[in-house]
């Protein structure tokens, strides 16, 4: 490891000086001022652009004013070009009120959300690629830039991975701007704060950081923003990229960043302190910082009560260690430990293993990498035969498998457990860190039974307590041990009796809740309340 | 030195895991037969006792594990040679351990597998808690520590809901006389587990809170005490004097007895994972304390690099301490507690302790007669 470590210093100082480099990279264009002849210009925009035609640029001339306007199609909302900037060069007699032309096109007669004047070229190529039209004129040096964002946006439609029951139907989409207006409707906040940046120094991609001025703990807030700083890379087509760029050690099979497409969950992290990095062109936020038992809390949980729960949320753990355990478990039992199975129930494994031509290792690795490669597959398939074929494939196999005599019918059992309880992980990236271990945990219970299936674990636990995201130890309110924020870990509170924030994730602003928040029928002898109330 | 910091919770949850670690799963204080518990319970009389001696050196270097005060008590070059022979002493008890460990599971379940692969394994897991460090270490304790007590409180439900529990094997109370209770605890309970607490000595200056020593440490050593007790009893009044004597491991044999409902038995599995939690906490911490002394002792910067030799050197003794089962328990019910833990956990610590007493004592009479 320290070898290792030594490696990536190396690796940061390389990076430093690349960083240099690229400052110095001639790749943009030199910032040049705007000229003052419009076709000079334009024939600028044509030469940098190579003539791509979804550049439009449309030459116009207003009470002897020469112009163009430029805009790239399909970023834009040709209505607004048309209803409000066109329409406005075509009115001819106009009464500039002793101003300047420019001053007055910009001010008063483009009809715009938002018009700015700008001076180079670098702000043109910019407002140009965000969805900004540009106008030229004739004789002035500078430009204006109308904001006629406007592209074909998705729907905002039922989330398609972190599904609910009873919670809200609406999720984010591939939109930054959606997104925000998602979370600033469900908090109704000015202390919700948003910061922007691009990152990618080819795609420019916008990112946005929000958390909850006084909630979020600062120093976590100034990490993510230096961390995401650091990035220097041509591109981010997701919000993957992210999170692979900001964590905190890659050597991990656990994600130390939570994602989701549910924007009230994402709500109630923010309430809870995290930061949420929103990125366009995903439907995923990432938040940050992660702790183990997070993911195992699915947005359900809050809104059914707190008995049904916290029965749901103990099932889900009991799910996640058969799912890691499940074939480990079979393995160590028939093949290290007969003696501890109920007699009949070993004899009836050991009646169907009998014609069973491998060891039960290579049994079970059969049975789950078929299954890995169905559910593989499923996700690849085109959608209408992907069902098909996954339960087709499953049941043709298993069926066939077992009657061929390679398998026996428990490790259909124990694989297709294994398999169902896999899914019931509420984050896909811990459920896959459990099918990534199993296969691990199969090949020690191979070599030494339960012990190797308990040093396996052991390893493992090492491995969770020394991982922190953001600075936050993963297992946070278990160990290190915190009591006070136990109400939302194995067992969900009531909501009344959640009154606190998780310690060190939000700072100062802990108290969630008033006092006497439980509910209950009125007291007797209460009955006149409402007097009680005015005195 | 590692600048590990910890809580006094954590603290006291090492202290209880180290304590019971091996103590409950070997028969502690057999020779006192039905009254072992009762040589238990005197032997952390004493052990508490003893860790006052450990807890008043503490007092006078805050700031020092036991490696550096004894440079600064008895001088550099006596210092460091006693320095050298704790470490030997936490490395030899680490790789003592880590033989009992192995020497269980190949004489119980895995019996045709080398002792030397059983070992291998547990050490490199070590190892790796090592390389992460003390407070990893610390929290995985505490990971550990509920599933200690959740698996403890099953196992005695368990095995009073079978009906094994025959009190009158515990009695009658003091049948040899009070002697044989005393001797054992005096040779055998006051120095192992109680006495290790030695080792501690090497830790107590992680703790964040330097008040809460007393608390967290006596705190622990008392619940431990009382745990081990209460299996040493449970042992005897499950399997009688008499088999309790003649058995290696007692608390196996007794939760080999569990049988309910034609379903539940053989729960020899519970029993491996506690013994997989209870010798990971005992070997890793005399192992950490020796890298810690090492690294102390000879200015090492990285303590990570040394978890490497010393776990290598743990593995090759643990196989080659003894040559077999017989010999290693001779060793260590009759040679280890008079020639080493006698003379290091008790001892040394108490020179030790005159010494600094009449050092500061000095220190203190200079400024005020200046």
């Amino acid at each position: 490891m320290p070898i290792l470590s030594k490696l990536l210093k190396k690796k940061q100082k390389q990076r430093k000086n690349d960083n240099y480099r690229q400052q110095q990279d001639p790749q943009k264009p030199e910032n040049l001022p705007i000229l003052r002849e419009y076709k000079d210009n334009i024939s600028r925009i044509k030469g940098e652009f190579g003539n791509s035609n979804d550049i439009v640029i449309r030459e116009i001339v207003h009470c002897k004013h020469r112009g163009a306007l430029v805009y790239v199609d399909g970023l834009v909302d040709s209505r607004a070009i048309s209803d409000f900037i066109l329409e406005s060069f075509n009115e001819n007699d106009i009464d500039t009120d002793g101003m300047d032309y420019f001053q007055f096109m910009t001010e008063k007669a483009v009809a715009l959300g938002s018009n700015e004047v700008i001076h180079d070229w670098n702000q043109v190529y910019d407002m140009l690629l965000s969805g900004n039209t540009i106008i030229f004129l004739e004789g002035y040096n500078k430009a204006i830039s109308g904001e006629t964002k406007g592209w074909e946006k998705r729907a905002i439609t039922e989330p398609s991975t972190q599904l609910s029951i009873r919670g809200p139907k609406d999720s984010f989409t591939e939109t930054l701007r959606t997104n925000t207006a998602l979370l600033r409707r469900r908090i109704k906040s000015p202390n919700l704060w948003l910061e922007s940046m691009r990152i990618g120094t080819v795609s420019q991609t916008d990112i946005a950081i929000m958390y909850i001025k006084g909630i979020a703990n600062e120093k976590i807030v100034k990490e993510v923003k230096d961390r995401l700083k650091r990035i220097n890379i041509d591109s981010i087509s997701s919000s993957g990229y992210i999170e692979q760029l900001i964590e905190d050690q890659s050597w991990t099979t656990f994600p130390t960043t939570y994602h989701s497409e549910r924007p009230d969950t994402v709500t109630s992290q923010l309430l809870e302190g995290r930061v949420a990095i929103i990125v366009d062109g995903t439907p995923f936020v990432i938040t940050a910082p992660a702790l183990f038992i997070q993911f195992f809390q699915a947005a359900d949980d809050y809104y059914s009560r707190f008995d049904i729960s916290t029965g749901i949320r103990l099932l889900r753990i009991l799910a996640f260690i058969i799912a890691l355990l499940g074939p480990a478990v079979y393995i160590a039992g028939t093949t290290f430990h007969q003696e501890m199975i109920p007699t009949t129930m070993a004899i009836a494994i050991a009646a169907q293993r009998e014609n069973v031509p491998f060891p039960a290792f290579v049994e079970a690795l059969i049975m789950e990498v078929t299954f890995e490669i169905l559910r593989e597959a499923g996700l690849r398939l085109p959608r209408a035969v992907g069902q098909a074929v996954s339960i087709v494939g499953a049941l043709v196999i298993g069926q066939a498998a077992v009657q061929a005599g390679f398998v026996s019918p428990v490790m259909v059992i124990v694989v297709s457990i294994t398999a169902i309880a896999n899914f019931s992980t509420p984050v896909f990236a811990m459920a896959i860190a459990a099918r990534l271990i199993r296969f691990v945990l199969m090949g020690l219970a191979t070599i030494l039974g339960f012990y190797g299936i308990m040093l396996g674990l052991m390893f493992m636990s090492i491995h969770l307590c020394s991982l922190r995201s953001f600075g936050i130890p993963y297992m946070m309110p278990i160990a290190p041990f915190n009591m006070r924020n136990q109400q939302d870990i194995f067992v969900r509170f009531p909501i009344w009796a959640m009154k606190y924030r998780p310690m060190f994730i939000s700072k100062g602003n802990m108290v969630r809740s008033g006092e006497n928040q439980k509910p209950g029928p009125p007291k007797q002898g209460d009955d006149n309340q409402s007097s009680k109330g005015e005195s | 030195m590692e600048k590990a910091k910890i809580k006094a919770s954590q603290m006291f949850i090492l202290v209880v895991l180290f304590e019971m670690g091996s103590a409950i799963l070997v028969g502690l204080g057999v020779q006192a037969k039905q009254d072992a518990w009762m040589a238990v319970l005197l032997g952390l009389m004493g052990g508490l006792l003893l860790f006052l001696i450990y807890y008043r050196l503490f007092k006078y270097y805050p700031d020092l594990p036991l490696t550096s005060y004894l440079q600064k008590i008895t001088g550099k070059w006596i210092g460091g040679l006693l320095g050298l022979l704790y470490i030997i002493y936490f490395i030899y008890m680490a790789t003592r351990v880590l033989r009992d460990f192995g020497e269980l599971l190949t004489t119980t379940i895995y019996t045709s597998t080398p002792l030397i692969v059983i070992n291998s394994l547990m050490i490199l897991t070590i190892m790796y808690g090592i390389h992460k460090g003390f407070e990893v270490i610390a929290r995985v304790g505490e990971l550990y520590f509920g599933i200690v007590y959740f698996m403890a409180i099953a196992g005695i439900i368990l095995i009073s809901v079978s009906g094994l529990i025959h009190i009158e094997f515990l009695q009658p109370v003091f049948e040899y006389g009070w002697k044989p209770v005393v001797g054992t605890a005096l040779k055998q309970t006051i120095t192992f587990p109680f006495g290790e607490m030695v080792v501690f000595t090497m830790f107590l200056p992680f703790l964040n809170n330097h008040k809460k020593v007393k608390l967290a440490c006596m705190g622990g050593m008392i619940l431990a005490g009382i745990n081990i007790a209460i299996t040493a009893a449970i042992n005897v009044a499950t399997l009688g004097a008499e088999l309790f004597t003649r058995s290696n491991f007692p608390l196996l044999t007794t939760i080999g007895k569990i049988q309910l409902a034609n379903f539940i038995e053989r729960l020899d599995v519970l029993f491996m994972l506690y013994l997989v939690v209870g010798g990971f906490f005992k070997i890793s911490l005399y192992f950490y304390a020796a890298v810690a002394g090492t690294a102390d002792l000879f200015k090492f910067k990285n303590h990570q690099m040394l978890s490497f030799p010393i776990g290598f050197i743990i593995l090759f003794a643990s196989v080659t301490i003894a040559s077999n089962y017989a010999e290693h328990i001779k060793e260590g019910l009759d040679v280890i507690p008079v020639y080493l833990n006698w003379p290091l956990q008790i001892i040394i610590p108490c020179f030790l302790l005159v010494i600094a007493f009449l050092r500061n004592r000095k220190k203190k009479k200079t400024p005020s007669a200046s």
